[in-house]
């Protein structure tokens, strides 16, 4: 036998591919995995709110209360809110939650819904208001979410992770725990049904408590008209959107045969208390 | 938004640099193995040859670092996910065995055959087995004989 050395023609170790291709066609991929899971969550949502018991509700909040109960400074304006939201719980909207309310320092007029019964108020609310009515009807529209668990779909595909985190691992666990601190709760958004819905239901509880609904209008009133809406959180959409929010109100408070009487004020040193 | 922009420069620098360092160095690997063509590097264990006729016998070895690119890596972890062939890695293996190979025959000089080669490779640097951006390197030896006729 007789050697001759030559030289491969081609490379078998080699696949002749061009990269550039691989590359897109697997980003390209990637992305379609990752836009099917976006959209099946989105479905998820709605599967997986109304199965949650209050009970797991309460332990997912655990996970995310802490750090919200650290800011939380005694002040008589805290002491009121909370007063006034155990008493609207105990008369009017019995809901299975224990309602604790968390004063916030912030420009922001907005209420926030949290998980396990934790209402979220901005001072920049509290300045706002000017009757008891007026917060009464703004605390009943927090409640209102709770009524309807708006507050957890408001968490939108976030919320399904920390759902399927905490019962795969536990709320001790650390993916729970981190999870919920990447989540933006303050960042809640509310479909155009859910707010009347919650409006409806604040309409409700205001007339049950005072067994009047004077004030229930006053808050939507309020937004300047060279305001950024922004400011506003859920309460004000947009202009014409709140504008239809109070027609509707006014709809339902003639329609029931709604009273209006005198507005119970705010004690005397509200906007001198700022926490 | 920075740090995809900065992704994005380091992977298309991968891309380019990795590319036009790859082709050169094929470049010079074909040449080299065409130099070389004289002398066999085989597996063979035994050498079925008269003593006397062995003027020598002795071990050389050659080893070559390859480092991978961000853009070979990254697009091999697209590859983790979906499974298969990674092809960004192929080349670079080629490419360190082959280097190796040839410094070996280079260490061998004037010798007839190189007999009971082996090449292994393994990673180094201080992420090789994790994530980042490690480098691979291929070492080959034998044992290099000059026979006489």
């Amino acid at each position: 036998m007789k050697y001759t050395p030559r030289q491969p023609e081609s490379n078998v170790n080699v696949t002749p591919t061009s990269p550039l291709r691989e590359f897109f066609l697997l980003t390209a991929g990637l992305l379609g995995v990752v836009i099917v899971i976006y959209i099946l969550l989105g479905l998820a949502v709605n599967l997986v709110v109304p199965r949650i018991s209050t009970d797991l509700e309460n332990r997912i909040a655990g996970l995310f209360i802490r750090s919200i109960e650290a800011k939380d400074t005694a002040s008589e304006r805290e002491d009121y809110v909370q007063s006034l939201l155990e008493e609207l719980q105990e008369r009017c909207a019995q809901l299975p939650y224990l309602f604790k309310g968390h004063i916030r320092q912030a420009s922001a007029v907005n209420a926030v819904a949290l998980p396990g019964g934790h209402i979220v108020v901005y001072t920049g609310l509290l300045d706002k208001v000017a009757s008891e009515n007026e917060l009464a009807f703004v605390l009943g529209h927090e409640m209102g979410h709770y009524a309807h668990r708006d507050h957890l779909r408001g968490m939108g595909r976030a919320f399904v992770f920390i759902t399927i985190s905490a019962l795969l691992f536990g709320t001790d666990s650390n993916i729970s725990k981190m999870l919920a601190q990447g989540l933006t709760i303050t960042e809640l958004s509310f479909s155009r049904k859910q707010e009347t819905r919650a409006d409806e239901f604040a309409l409700e509880t205001l007339n049950c408590d005072y067994g009047h609904v004077a004030g229930a209008t006053d808050f939507f009133e309020k937004i300047p008209k060279e305001q950024d809406p922004g400011k506003f959180g859920h309460y004000f959409a947009s202009h014409p959107e709140s504008y239809k929010r109070i027609s509707h109100l006014e709809d339902i408070i003639r329609s029931r045969g709604f009273k209006l009487a005198e507005r119970t004020p705010l004690p005397e040193n509200w906007r001198q208390s700022k926490n | 938004m920075n740090n995809l922009l900065f992704f994005l420069t380091l992977i298309s620098i991968g891309f380019v640099l990795g590319t036009i360092a790859e082709k050169l160095h094929y470049r010079s690997i074909h040449e080299r193995e065409k130099k070389f063509l004289h002398l066999p590097a085989v597996t063979v264990k035994t050498v079925h040859y008269p003593d006397e006729k062995v003027k020598s016998a002795e071990l050389v070895c050659g080893s070559a670092v390859i480092s991978i690119d961000y853009f070979k890596r990254f697009l091999a972890s697209l590859r983790n996910i979906f499974g298969g062939t990674v092809k960004s890695y192929e080349s670079l293996i080629d490419r360190a065995r082959r280097e190796a190979l040839l410094r070996m025959k280079e260490m061998a000089g004037d010798a007839t055959v190189i007999v009971n080669v082996r090449i292994e490779t393994s990673t180094i640097g201080k992420k090789a087995n994790k994530k980042g951006v490690g480098c691979l390197e291929a070492i080959a030896y034998g044992t290099a004989m000059i026979l006489e006729k």
